[in-house]
């Protein structure tokens, strides 16, 4: 009954062009790119500029009826699934660039633009947005202010959360606010960072102000080769040690170099055990003094071929980017995982998922943010065969790995709906309560993406996993109380 | 009370009645309004240890009480540093206090302040909730962050107890230009710095100069200094130049204001003094008397008072912001009764 | 629609912005996403063939724009050409629907027709009546059909390209020259462009007699079985003892080099196809294999190019007409916004589905006219068409092959009209 009406005010409100009602297509609203979830909304809407947004969150709030905001779906820890008898939101018709404002270095944009038409709009005045997550031609920035992005040169620039000076949102009940201010500094608490990688949690995005930068005076990579993962990490280490911080150090093992060069002619060699991708970029002085320390540090590796060009490091870049869906090639499934380990751990870590990945029986592919920790093993299965589930605990249990050696569960992809049940593995009762209390304060009604970030017994069971004490709780170095 | 462990500031919190006050070092004791009379005092400067320090990982977990520079002591023989240089630090302030300000300095302009560089944070609420978000890793979206909204909030949702930074290298060599320019001037200059792509660290306009800093490895930073305009400083003009730009936060009334960089001609017409990290538009403002703090406010929204002349009765804060409503319902889920910090951000709260 | 193409599929996002429906819509039903999503239901019996199946199947314009952004490899052009037969088959379209794909796809491939059809369109242009009232309210189909029609002579629908054309000093290939069926109709001079070209070039250049539609309309609107009669007729037409089969217009180059595909089930024709869509080039691909020997008179001209889906997505060739571009000297070549955006006309899709085609058209039109080029260059018939119908700056609009032609004569570059 409320959908009913719901559906009808949505209908006048927006016009029958911005309701989608019929069965099949809702059903193409089912999942974002983590296929695995999937639920069929009752309504997707898809509304023109904020006040049509602001209609629409208002007619959810007064109905009484769950909602879920939804960029480009290429989320990968199910954040925009959709809650059944719910709306799902879609932000793709708010796709205008506001301003560029090249004096103030900044950007006003609507949440539908993606990432990197920001880039390519500001490239006019030799500016760029940063934050470059491997989806950056197609994620959009709402998305990426939902989920707090990172990607390939976070370790030098940071996060979504760095870059995003404002955001224009629509509250759970409806009201228009805005978080942020025309500079860092903002006279209050820092509701923007909160809001920031809350997972669409707190609100609907209708507008983003991002700082843009200059592009480097110059940018150097270079693609090294290493006979195993532990050297190629090692290596990883001493670059950071000798106090450089590199724009980027990827690294990519053999299985995800074989799926890359079947997708993207980028060049790696098939038979390297691992390839590391460390890329640098500032001045011109300081690179090329950086630059040598890097190649030196690099001895142990079997081959290092230095991008020549612009060319030839864009194509590095395209293998890199490309990898996750690469591996559609060797696999008709597989998981992407996303874990973060301290960067001194790395070598443990990928040791150890190998030998669970021996242990399952399974294929495990790893593409990573070296420099971060930032560990992305993706777990590779035939469901036809029968190994989903096998899969999805070997997945699983290498996330809980990572919070195990004093890591965290996501570095990047959010944990929407996906890791809402390991989420007691890295965080007491009291601390995701603490949590809750915020979540609370922006949507006391729980209507706004809900099933997110938080275990509940629907999803979990009616016993979500126990809590394990973190390494330094462990040490005695912090304690629980 | 001044709890030396987590369990005794936990048990300070929950085991008493009525209104609390934090304070760390007091460096920033008048910023954002007066506590009401009356309040237990909580200090933090026990909760003074280092937690986990691995200098390969980058990372470096303290409790709130360290002084920030005790804590750069710690990390600077393995090369290392926080990279936040809040005027106040000299004088003693404490980690929590930094962030339960949410205050920085000139490397700014680089590394924002508090919120960039926090990554874990443990508070207790004001029931006596202990909670942690974030962790020990540079890159975590595990969760709300806390840690952020606990920048700025000024001992008003709970206690920070232990905070968790990243932290970087320390530079092998740095190098001050000094270009004498007026307002209008700066911005323009630090727009064709920034174009030139010199990548200063810090960019400061204060007292009629512009200030570029450079880091990074000797002949590189000398280069750069070398291609833009003005004087090079040598070592103790650089040190006295920095500290004139932190002699700003001393003057009688001061407020930190965050506008659009081009503001600045406007900001400045208010100001006795200027500390501006003009290429981010954050701007230490010394002013002449309350009705230029007034004058600001009405021109800019995000203006925080720091400092006001004894039995001033200038409020803290102006005409509240779109988002002071949910400030309040953050607020009161966090400390229901209101114990923490009553007085502070009146009159908003 | 087979389950191990649709599985290729993992659903990740990336062809969403390379989608022109998906651009203009912002609806995950109108991207390859969504319709790979569609296809997969109906293949699993979850969703019917019809309704949103329908819809959404159809207004994809088959530009294959998705293809090369596909990082997993799907053949999305396997799936679209297998998708649309079910429809024919199995959804029924209205009466009205039904009539104008007859109408269409009775007209378009025959040559004969078309040019009687056209005749009597260019009379009826000449005679001035062209009341702009009256033309916006008729339907949006008809709309299309009317103004589509270029600023043609009657005297240039009748150009015949000469049978045989020797080269220029010693032959340096043979090749056999596809005049085609709305090309050979409205642009005749760009045959007789690429003959002189060829010639210039050292090729000997036929065109084979009996010749007709090559087939890609009706493979690209899901007419499988007369597709493969157009294909089996163009291989007699053809016949063997050439170097290369030359196309200029890329739908058609591309539906000729499927033919090994399309005819893999007819033992008959089977290796014939193969042999044949292995000897298959475009004009440009074949033109950047020889290095020229004509000489080149300057041609001072900023030139857009615009990539045809059917050359860039199923050719994936990009680089050789560029090349061909840029080897004339005078020639500066701008890079156009959203290179990738297809500009609506696809076949007939700008016939069937017009309001998207116009919304597509207008946006390329302005896209191309913003870079503010003397020239707009692509290599399909259709694209001319469309490109043409919605510019109205006067930016002349030609074939690549027409400013070598320029260019090898010493003609100024065309002007505009």
């Amino acid at each position: 009954m409320a959908l009913t009406d719901l559906r009808d005010k949505l209908v006048a409100d927006l016009g029958r062009d911005g309701v989608i009602d019929d069965p099949a297509h809702l059903r193409t609203y089912e999942c974002d790119a983590l296929t695995g979830y999937r639920v069929v909304p009752a309504l997707v809407v898809l509304p023109r500029d904020a006040g049509e947004v602001a209609t629409a969150v208002r007619a959810c709030a007064e109905h009484g009826v769950p909602f879920v905001a939804r960029g480009a779906g290429t989320g990968l820890s199910g954040g925009a699934l959709p809650t059944a008898d719910g709306v799902v939101i879609s932000l793709q018709r708010l796709r205008r660039i506001i301003e560029v404002d090249p004096v103030n270095r900044r950007a006003v944009v609507q949440p539908g633009v993606t990432n990197l038409d920001i880039s390519k709009a500001a490239a006019a005045y030799g500016l760029y947005y940063a934050p470059d997550p491997s989806s950056q031609q197609v994620c959009t920035i709402g998305g990426n202010v939902a989920e707090n992005s990172g990607g390939a040169h976070c370790l030098k620039y940071g996060f979504t959360a760095n870059h995003v000076l404002a955001v224009d949102v629509v509250l759970p009940d409806g009201t228009p606010t805005r978080l942020g201010g025309d500079a860092p500094h903002q006279a209050g608490f820092d509701l923007l960072g909160a809001f920031v990688g809350s997972e669409g949690t707190l609100g609907v995005v209708t507008a983003v102000v991002v700082r843009l930068l200059h592009t480097p005076a110059t940018v150097r990579t270079l693609a090294a080769d290493f006979d195993s993962t532990e050297t190629a990490g090692a290596a990883v280490t001493a670059v950071i040690a000798a106090g450089i911080v590199p724009a980027a150090i990827e690294m990519m093992d053999n299985l995800a170099i074989q799926a890359v060069n079947e997708a993207v002619d980028a060049g790696f060699d098939p038979d390297t055990a691992a390839v590391l991708i460390i890329e640098l970029d500032g001045p011109a002085d300081e690179v090329e003094e950086r630059f040598a320390e890097v190649t030196a540090v690099c001895t142990a590796a079997t081959r290092v071929t230095i991008a020549r060009d612009a060319e030839q490091r864009a194509r590095f870049w395209r293998g890199r980017k490309a990898a996750f869906a690469a591996v559609g090639r060797l696999s008709p499934n597989y998981f992407v995982q996303d874990g973060v380990v301290p960067r001194t751990r790395l070598g443990e870590a990928l040791a150890r998922i190998a030998a669970m990945a021996d242990e399952a029986g399974l294929r495990v592919a790893n593409v990573f943010h070296a420099g971060d920790g930032n560990l992305h093993p993706l777990v590779l299965y035939s469901e036809a065969a029968g190994e989903h589930e096998r899969a999805e605990a070997l997945s699983s249990a290498i996330a809980e790995l990572c919070v195990e050696l004093g890591g965290s569960l996501s570095g990047e992809h959010g944990i929407g709906t996906d890791k809402a049940c390991s989420m007691p593995r890295m965080f007491s009762t009291d601390d995701l309560e603490t949590m809750k209390r915020l979540r609370a304060a922006f949507d006391p009604a729980g209507l706004c993406n809900p099933g997110k970030i938080f275990p509940t017994p629907r999803l979990c069971g009616e016993r979500p996993g126990p809590y394990r004490p973190h390494p330094l709780e462990s040490a005695g170095v912090i304690e629980r109380l | 009370m001044k709890p030396a462990t987590l369990a005794e500031l936990r048990d300070a919190v929950r085991d008493t009645d009525g209104p609390l006050v934090v304070r760390g070092a007091g460096t920033a004791a008048g910023w954002a309004g007066t506590p009401l009379p009356g309040a237990t005092e909580i200090e933090t400067t026990g909760l003074d240890r280092l937690l986990a320090y691995n200098p390969d990982d980058m990372t470096v977990a303290v409790e709130a009480g360290m002084p920030l520079t005790r804590l750069q002591a710690e990390l600077a023989p393995h090369g290392q540093r926080i990279a936040l240089d809040a005027a106040r630090t000299p004088a003693g302030a404490t980690v929590g206090g930094l962030v339960a300000t949410a205050d920085s300095g000139p490397l700014r302009h680089s590394h924002g302040g508090p919120r960039d560089l926090v990554i874990g944070v443990t508070v207790v609420l004001a029931d006596g909730t202990v909670a942690r978000s974030g962790g020990h890793v540079i890159k975590n979206v595990a969760g709300y962050d806390l840690g952020k909204l606990f920048c700025g909030s000024f001992g008003t949702l709970g206690v920070i107890a232990e905070v968790v930074l990243r932290v970087h290298p320390l530079p092998p060599a740095t190098r001050t230009v000094a270009l004498p320019c007026d307002a209008v001037e700066a911005v323009d200059a630090a727009g064709r710095l920034l174009a030139a792509r010199l990548e200063p660290v810090a960019l400061e306009w204060c007292d009629g100069s512009l200030l570029a800093r450079y880091e990074g490895g000797p002949s590189s930073v000398e280069r750069r200094a070398a291609v833009t305009p003005g004087t090079p400083l040598d070592g103790a003009a650089e040190a006295k130049a920095w500290q004139r730009v932190g002699d700003v936060s001393e003057e009688q009334t001061v407020v930190r204001c965050g506008t659009r960089p081009d503001q600045l001609p406007y900001v400045a017409k208010h100001a006795t003094r200027v500390a501006s990290s003009v290429a981010v538009g954050v701007h230490t403002v010394a002013v002449a008397g309350d009705a230029e703090v007034e004058r600001l406010r009405a021109e800019f929204e995000h203006v925080t008072l720091c400092r006001r002349p004894p039995g001033s009765d200038l409020p803290a804060w102006g005409r509240p912001h779109t988002a002071v409503p949910l400030m309040r319902a953050v607020k009161q889920r966090f400390d229901p009764a209101g114990r923490l910090g009553a007085g502070r951000f009146a009159p908003w709260f | 629609m087979k389950r191990e193409l649709l599985d290729v599929c993992v659903h990740c996002g990336f062809c969403l912005p390379t989608c022109p429906t998906y651009v203009t819509t912002g609806d995950e039903a109108e991207s390859p996403r969504g319709r790979i999503y569609l296809m997969s239901l109906a293949e699993r019996g979850e969703t019917p063939i019809g309704g949103a199946f329908t819809e959404h199947i159809d207004s994809c314009l088959g530009c294959l724009a998705c293809v090369p952004a596909c990082p997993s490899g799907v053949q999305y052009n396997l799936l679209i050409e297998a998708a649309r037969p079910r429809i024919e088959q199995e959804a029924p379209r209205s009466l009205g629907e039904r009539s104008f794909r007859r109408l269409v796809f009775g007209l378009f491939p025959y040559p004969r027709r078309l040019r009687v059809a056209a005749v009597f369109g260019v009379l009826y242009q000449r005679v001035g009546i062209r009341p702009t009232r009256l033309l916006s309210r008729l339907p949006a189909r008809v709309r299309a059909l009317e103004s589509l029609l270029p600023p043609v002579r009657v005297r240039d629908l009748f150009a015949r390209t000469p049978r045989a054309t020797p080269p220029a000093g010693s032959a340096r290939r043979r090749v056999a020259l596809l005049t085609g069926c709305a090309q050979r109709v409205f642009f005749g001079k760009v045959n007789a462009a690429t003959v002189r070209v060829l010639a210039a070039e050292g090729c000997e250049v036929v065109a084979p007699r009996g010749q007709g539609c090559c087939g890609a309309l009706s493979l690209h609107s899901g007419r499988d079985d007369e597709a493969r009669r157009f294909a089996r007729r163009t291989i007699d037409a053809f016949g063997d003892g050439y170097d290369a089969i030359v196309v200029n217009v890329a739908g058609c180059g591309s539906t000729m080099k499927e033919y090994g595909e399309l005819l893999s089930d007819d033992p008959a024709y089977r290796e014939r196809a193969a042999a044949f869509a292995a000897k298959v080039r475009d004009v440009t691909e074949l033109l950047a294999e020889l290095p020229p020997i004509a000489p080149r008179h300057p041609v001072e001209a900023r030139v857009a190019y615009h990539d045809a889906c059917h050359l860039a997505n199923a050719q994936r060739i990009t680089a050789q007409p560029r090349q061909v571009l840029a080897a004339i000297p005078g020639v500066e070549l701008v890079d156009v916004p959203e290179a990738q955006i297809c500009c609506g006309s696809a076949g007939v899709y700008n016939l069937l589905q017009p309001e998207t085609a116009e919304e597509l058209g207008k946006r390329k039109a302005a896209n191309l006219t913003s870079v503010k080029p003397d020239v707009i260059a692509t290599a399909n018939a259709g694209c001319l068409l469309q490109i043409g119908r919605f510019t109205s700056d006067g930016t002349p609009i030609v074939h690549p092959v027409e400013l070598v032609d320029a260019s090898i004569r010493g003609a100024a570059a065309p002007k505009g009209g």
